[in-house]
């Protein structure tokens, strides 16, 4: 089961900086969370699509496409729901449908939606390792950039025993279908067991390994993955600090906004 | 707060930390495909993991629970609320294990009396509701989505894993990680209890805070209370600046309550 999104292409926002990649996520968030209106999302929405189509990132965003969908959806109906105000246009019990809520909830179904398109396009053309590289620069002690790179790391490992159980649990005749949906999910309890102890197994020999490698021994350990800073680097977070500040000021002169314009 | 710190320099714990991580992410990668709230949440049977972990593992399990929430967010949609929901799963895999040592007494959490069982559901009711609060209270006040909408959607989640899927995985794996002396309390000896008098106020704290937090985010967000001390204008749709102003110090206390314990 392929859960990694990471795409290997070479294209120039792949050899971005790791600290530049992370920086760039936090910037998408900043602009995205000043911006109501539907309208002033585009900007954004634009860069975010043409850096798709540069990083080759489409068939991520094609493997989630359904979710993309739900998510403008539900998120629109849910604050018709709570997103009372403005003049009426058609009474329907629960939800309170006037032109506000519809651009509120329309544009707030958009904002997630760009909100998830920032996340597809970061792991689509970021590695783990330059993640927790990026973390460290920006002060995350070592030892937790390290659990956290073990973790992403031994997530497949623990998928490919649980489905290996799976399969050898219905070659004994286990129907994992039978019952109703909390019945399902506790026939795989006898799933988790063997996963959990086979892991906690691991996780003694792991430790050893860990201290006889000096794990632990400095604060500040050495790397043999160098990760210089280019020209592309500082280009790119201009480009960033920019669009931040666009977003910034739509925000500011109410251009944003789904009120009346300023 | 010293045994989440203190954890960090035990590499046997990092370890756990690892695992608890990825244990919880594991199961609930595959999981992303049966979304509740699209995009916010999911039906999570991998809620059980963070808590069997807690009583096991204690403070790894809860940056286990904070870091595998995280690897699961990456498969789902990323969002600024996802920062909180770091912290929201922290609580999570923090709770139930330092209410354990509260209320549970030196008893075992898989002991089947009808006292014992009450106490695991207090340990995880009060979890669950803190991690609720507080990606409720943040998600609102970003203006993502509505308190009453994810807040009791979480509760109800959580809730559901903690009771239907935990007791069996821990009633299994509890014995065999005790005799193998991997339970917390065998790998850092050193970390000691406070007083009970100041856990006690700190639990009565975290039930005070937790509680106020879910009755006002429900309230205000849904239009039903509108405080007469706020001005006019703030009390409106989406309602992120009440829901901010009067759930976050609530937030706020059950969190010094967590830290007392």
């Amino acid at each position: 089961m392929p859960i990694y999104l990471y795409i290997d292409r070479g294209t120039f926002v792949h050899r971005l900086h790791p600290t530049v990649k992370v920086f760039a996520l936090f910037i998408m968030f900043w602009s995205v969370y000043w911006v109501d209106n539907p309208l002033a999302l585009a900007p954004v929405g634009l860069v975010m699509l043409w850096i798709a189509q540069l990083t080759d990132s489409w068939p991520n965003f094609y493997r989630l496409r359904w979710f993309f969908a739900i998510l403008v959806f539900s998120t629109t109906i849910a604050w018709m729901v709570f997103y009372r105000r403005g003049a009426v246009l058609v009474n329907v019990p629960i939800f309170h449908v006037s032109r506000l809520s519809l651009i509120f909830g329309i544009g707030r179904g958009i904002k997630l939606a760009e909100l998830l398109a920032a996340s597809v396009l970061f792991l689509s053309t970021t590695k783990i390792e330059e993640f927790t590289y990026g973390l460290q620069r920006m002060r995350v002690p070592y030892r937790v950039g390290f659990a956290i790179s073990l973790s992403f790391r031994l997530v497949p490992l623990f998928i490919d025993s649980a489905v290996t159980i799976v399969d050898a649990q219905r070659l004994r005749g286990y129907d994992f279908n039978q019952g109703g949906p909390l019945e399902r999910v506790r026939r795989y309890v006898p799933v988790v067991i063997p996963v959990f102890m086979g892991a906690l197994r691991k996780a003694n020999n792991m430790a050893m390994a860990l201290e006889a490698r000096g794990f632990g021994f400095s604060h500040e350990p050495t790397t043999f993955i160098d990760y210089p800073v280019t020209v592309a680097d500082i280009l790119a977070f201009a480009f960033l600090i920019a669009l931040g500040t666009l977003s910034f000021m739509l925000y500011w002169t109410g251009l944003g906004g789904i009120g009346p314009l300023k | 707060m010293s045994d989440l710190r203190l954890m960090w320099r035990n590499t046997r714990m990092v370890v756990l930390c690892a695992i608890s991580a990825a244990l919880y992410a594991a199961v609930l990668v595959p999981f992303k495909v049966v979304p509740l709230i699209p995009g916010v949440t999911e039906l999570r049977p991998a809620n059980a993991i963070p808590v069997v972990c807690s009583f096991l593992f204690g403070p790894a399990a809860a940056w286990g629970s904070a870091i595998g929430n995280m690897i699961g967010d990456f498969f789902g949609g990323v969002s600024p609320g996802d920062i909180f929901g770091f912290f929201a799963n922290l609580a999570y895999g923090w709770i139930p294990y330092k209410v354990w040592e509260l209320i549970g007494r030196g008893q075992s959490p898989i002991s089947r009396s009808p006292l014992g069982i009450l106490k695991y559901v207090i340990a995880c009711l009060a979890a669950s509701v803190l991690c609720a609060d507080l990606v409720g209270w943040a998600d609102n006040v970003l203006v993502i989505r509505p308190f009453a909408m994810l807040g009791n959607v979480i509760i109800f989640n959580n809730m559901v894993s903690a009771l239907v899927l935990s007791p069996f995985i821990l009633a299994a794996v509890y014995p065999r990680v005790k005799k193998g002396r991997m339970l917390y309390t065998d790998v850092m000896p050193e970390v000691k209890l406070k007083p009970v008098g100041i856990r006690a106020s700190g639990f009565a704290l975290l039930i005070a805070g937790e509680g106020g937090a879910w009755i006002f985010g429900n309230l205000l967000s849904t239009g039903y209370w509108a405080p007469k001390f706020l001005p006019a204008w703030m009390i409106v749709a989406p309602y992120d600046k009440p829901v901010l102003i009067i759930v976050g110090p609530f937030i706020l206390l059950a969190f010094a309550g967590l830290f007392m314990m």
